[in-house]
Order: structure tokens, then sequence, then C-alpha cells
């Protein structure tokens, strides 16, 4: 499993890197998350997948 | 987009009596959105000159971030297509609420100008700063068992943080606290509006003279922003950066208030709960807090004006017309939150919209969240027992605007002070934010405020 943030929908909600702090970077000045590059690590996989449910503008998907 | 001719009638099948600056629609709130939700998640309401409702979580959705067809613009001189803003009805002042009044791209460059001071790394610097002030409100009232969380606590630690930020001397709070919570519950017509309106007065004076001191000899902090900006390449004039101004203050007081006093009094209804929450803190209090943000939703909702006609969240618009985006309704759908009306601390996928969507993203929600979680976590600490009495506690009438509280008293067993008291916090407070220059944005200061 690979996340993304879509850069145009993402508005600095932060509830991803609060769910998932070591698979969502915040920029320091605007709060406007990147995911980080590669797999997420099977133990964190439930944790990507409650960050996709809770995004308010929908802005994270899985790399297909 | 194109659109099939039809008529208004047709376009405005779905007819709801929507009034929420009334007590009746904060006493059948619950009632009220689960009726709208059901059947017509967007509808036309004949009150304050017509205007549409959106209720339904998707199409709050897709109304919030069109910024395309929606305009957040206030005009009141009529200087481009005369619309109103987010207030509805339209408050009649001729001033703009700020950057949330304005589209892009102006309301770009002021949010671009602000985040440095707003995001998660730069409101965390503040967080030693915030449990100071905390610690000592707390203190005031620890040795008696009797205190009043909005008056005591909640009033106080945004309001101190808020003046921090903006680079006004702390101890100025008490100037801005009164207007600000009373404009927002005091109607028009009461016999205490005279005294308001001096309070008003005070406070803006106070503010100007803040905006030309700041200016004649700079200090950090939001004001130090906006007083050397240059928006869209022109520089403002006062009266916007006073809007700006107020903006920041209105949003950075009353609202945190609102939900902390409402989920304080929720937790003593609740003390399993409460109790839960407490030993669980290091998993629970971030879920928590965002479920009392949907359940209680302290803003909730704003208005827009469509900007040109088009069809949206399967209705037709025409350019003019007003709608109320319900971030409150749309908290309780439950086709996105299971058992809507009732508060699960352990809530997941709460993808609510108390802080709205799209670009207009409440700037200070990471200060909002930070200082509630330190007032939460210390009154859990300090007063694990407090019980909320029923009997005092005031909310306001109406939720049209905040859906805040007056009072929220409480008794708890006594316990001691621990360190100093709020005055003598405020005042070494002062002297940190200014040799540690706190207030600087996070491009140029990043590391935490360093307590002595």
């Amino acid at each position: 499993m690979k996340v993304q943030v879509d850069p145009e929908r993402c508005q600095g909600h932060t509830l991803c890197s609060m769910i998932a702090p070591a698979l969502f970077t915040l920029n320091d000045e605007d709060g406007h998350s990147t995911a980080v590059n590669g797999e997420v690590p099977a133990d964190l996989e439930a944790k990507a997948t409650e960050a996709i449910r809770s995004c308010p503008e929908q802005a994270i998907s899985v790399i297909p | 987009m194109s659109t099939e001719p039809v008529t208004d009638d047709e376009r405005k099948q779905n007819r709801y009596h929507f009034d929420r600056h009334t007590p009746e629609y904060r006493e059948q709130f619950t009632e009220v959105a689960a009726e709208m939700l059901d059947k017509c998640p967007v509808a036309w309401s004949d009150t304050y000159d017509g205007h549409w409702v959106a209720a339904g979580h998707s199409e709050v959705f897709e109304l919030a971030r069109s910024a395309d067809y929606l305009s957040n613009d206030h005009d009141p001189a009529n200087e481009r297509r005369g619309y109103q803003g987010i207030s509805i009805p339209s408050p009649k002042t001729p001033f703009r609420g700020g950057f949330l009044e304005m589209d892009p791209p102006e309301q770009r460059h002021y949010r671009q100008l602000l985040n440095p001071y707003l995001s998660p790394a730069a409101v965390a610097r503040w967080e030693p700063l915030v449990d100071e002030i905390v610690r000592a409100s707390l203190n005031e009232k620890i040795e008696t068992g009797l205190i009043d969380f909005v008056d005591d606590l909640a009033n106080i630690v945004p309001a101190v943080l808020t003046l921090g930020m903006l680079g006004i001397p702390l101890e100025h709070w008490d100037i801005y606290v009164e207007p600000i919570h009373a404009s927002v519950y005091t109607p028009p017509n009461s016999p205490d509006m005279p005294r308001l309106q001096a309070s008003r007065l005070a406070m803006r004076d106070d503010m100007m003279g803040q905006l030309a001191a700041i200016r004649a000899d700079p200090r950090p902090g939001l004001i130090d922003a906006l007083a050397t900006a240059e928006i869209n390449g022109t520089v403002p004039p006062d009266f916007e950066l006073l809007g700006v101004i107020s903006l920041l203050i209105g949003g950075g007081f009353d609202t945190t208030t609102a939900l902390t006093s409402h989920a304080l009094e929720w937790l003593s209804e609740h003390p399993g709960q409460r109790e839960r929450l407490s030993a669980e803190r290091d998993t629970l209090l971030n879920p928590a807090t965002e479920e009392f943000l949907r359940y209680f939703t302290p803003a909730p909702g704003d208005g827009r004006t469509i900007s040109a006609d088009c069809e949206l969240a399967g209705q037709q618009f025409k350019e003019g017309e007003r709608v109320w985006l319900s971030w409150a309704m749309s908290n309780r759908d439950p086709s996105v939150f299971p058992n809507p009306n009732e508060v699960d601390l352990a809530r997941s996928g709460n993808r609510h919209h108390s802080f709205g969507l799209g670009i207009h993203r409440c700037i200070g929600s990471n200060v909002a969240r930070m200082v509630f979680k330190r007032m939460v976590t210390a009154v859990l600490d300090r007063m694990p027992d407090y019980v909320c009495d029923p009997a005092g506690a005031e909310h306001y009438q109406t939720v049209g605007i905040i859906q805040g509280m007056k009072h929220l008293p409480a008794t708890f067993t006594p316990g001691p002070r621990i360190g100093d008291g709020l005055e003598e916090t405020i005042a070494r407070m002062q002297v940190m934010v200014d040799e540690q220059r706190l207030a600087d944005p996070v491009t140029v200061r990043k590391g935490a405020a360093d307590i002595k």
C-alpha cells in the first residue's frame, strides 16, 4: 500500500498527521500535508486507511 | 456550466422555513437537522429576503469547495457587485470582515501572509506559554472549590494567547474579552447595549492604537505582518486591516470558549467517559477533540453568494442568490456519521465540517485545537471530580452565529495552588514574549517558548 496527498485539495486540516504522524508530514509554513515516500508499513495500513477516511477535503488516496 | 431553463418555482421545489436566529432553532436543532437531512439536504427558505440552506454532508462538501461559483465577498460600498459577505442576514455594517469576506486573489495573499504565524509548527511554539496561563487561571479558583469555566478559564486563555500572537500587550486581554463575548449573545434591543457599545469603542480604540504603535515602532506579531503588507500589489487601507485584526480576534476568542465550555459540561454529565478520557488521553484526546468539534460545532455555518448561474450538488442556482452552508447540520448527517446525535469519543472517519472546507478553512484551527486540549487536560488533572451546576449553566439563547455559553459554574474538591497567580504570570509571560520574540513567524523563529 502507498498513499498520496493531492496538493490541490489539501487545505491543512492536519487530521492525517494527527492519526498517522509517521505517514504524513506537515509543511511548517501552512500545515499542508505530504505523504511519505514508499510503502506504508504493514502495521500502519489501518492508520493510513483511517487518515483517508478522516480527511475533510478527501485529499488522500491510495496509489494504484 | 450549462443549465436547463426552469422556472424559479421549479428550482425552489424543496422549501424549508429555516430561521437559525430564533431560540426555537436552538431547542429543536436535532429535529430540524434530521428533517432537512432526510427530506431536503438543499432547500429554499423564505427567511431573510430568501436564501438557500445546505444541510447534507455531501452537498455542503461540494458547495463549500466550489469557490469559482460561491463568493465570500462583502462589498458594502458597492464597488464590485454589492455582495453581502458571510452573514445572513447581512449585518449592515460598512466594514468587511477581513479575508473571510474576500475572494482570491486578495484572500490568498492574506492567508499566505498570516499562515506562518498560525501553522501547526508556529502554534506549537506557544504551548508552554498556554500551559502557564491555564495553570495560573486555575490557581485563582483552585482553593475555593468553585469555578465558572467560562469566566475563569475558557474566556481568558484564548484571549491572552490571541493577543500575544497579534503583538498586543497580554494584559490588555480584558479590554477585548468582554466586547467580543457579549457582542455574540447580546440582542440589538437589549438594555445592556449602551454599555456593550462603549466597551466595543474602547476595544476599537486600543486596536487602532496598537496598529499605529506597531507601525511606528515594530514588534513581532500578526499586526506587524499586516502593517507592512502589500496585498495584490497595493498597500491596504487601515480600515481593511482593522477588519482583518477583528476577524482574527473574533475567530480566536469566543469559538474556542464555546467548544471548551460545551465539552466540559458534557464531561460533567458523563463522569465515566471523563475518567476514560483522562486515563486514555494519549490515544483518546485527539479523536475526542474532533468529536466535540463535530457534535457542538461552535461556528455553525457560513453564508456565501452565488457568483455565476450554476448547477451544484444537484441544485440550480442563480447569480446573486444567497446560500447558508450549515456546518452544524452537515455534521449530523447519518450517511457519514453513524449515530450522529451521540458523542463517541473514539469516533473514526470523523470528517466533520467544523472548521469549514476549501480555501476558507479556519486559519486558527491549529490554535483552537491546542488551546482546547491544554485547558481540558489541566481541568482533568487539577479538578478531576468537578460537577457543573445545571441551574447556573447559561447557554446562548440563540446560536445563529456562535453556539456558545455565557456561564458554566462548577464545584470540585479544593486543591493547592501551583506557582503564581494570573496577574503575575501574565506579566512574566509578557517579558518572555518580548525577549524571545515569540510572535515572530515560524519562518524566522522555529523553537518553542522557553519558560524560565
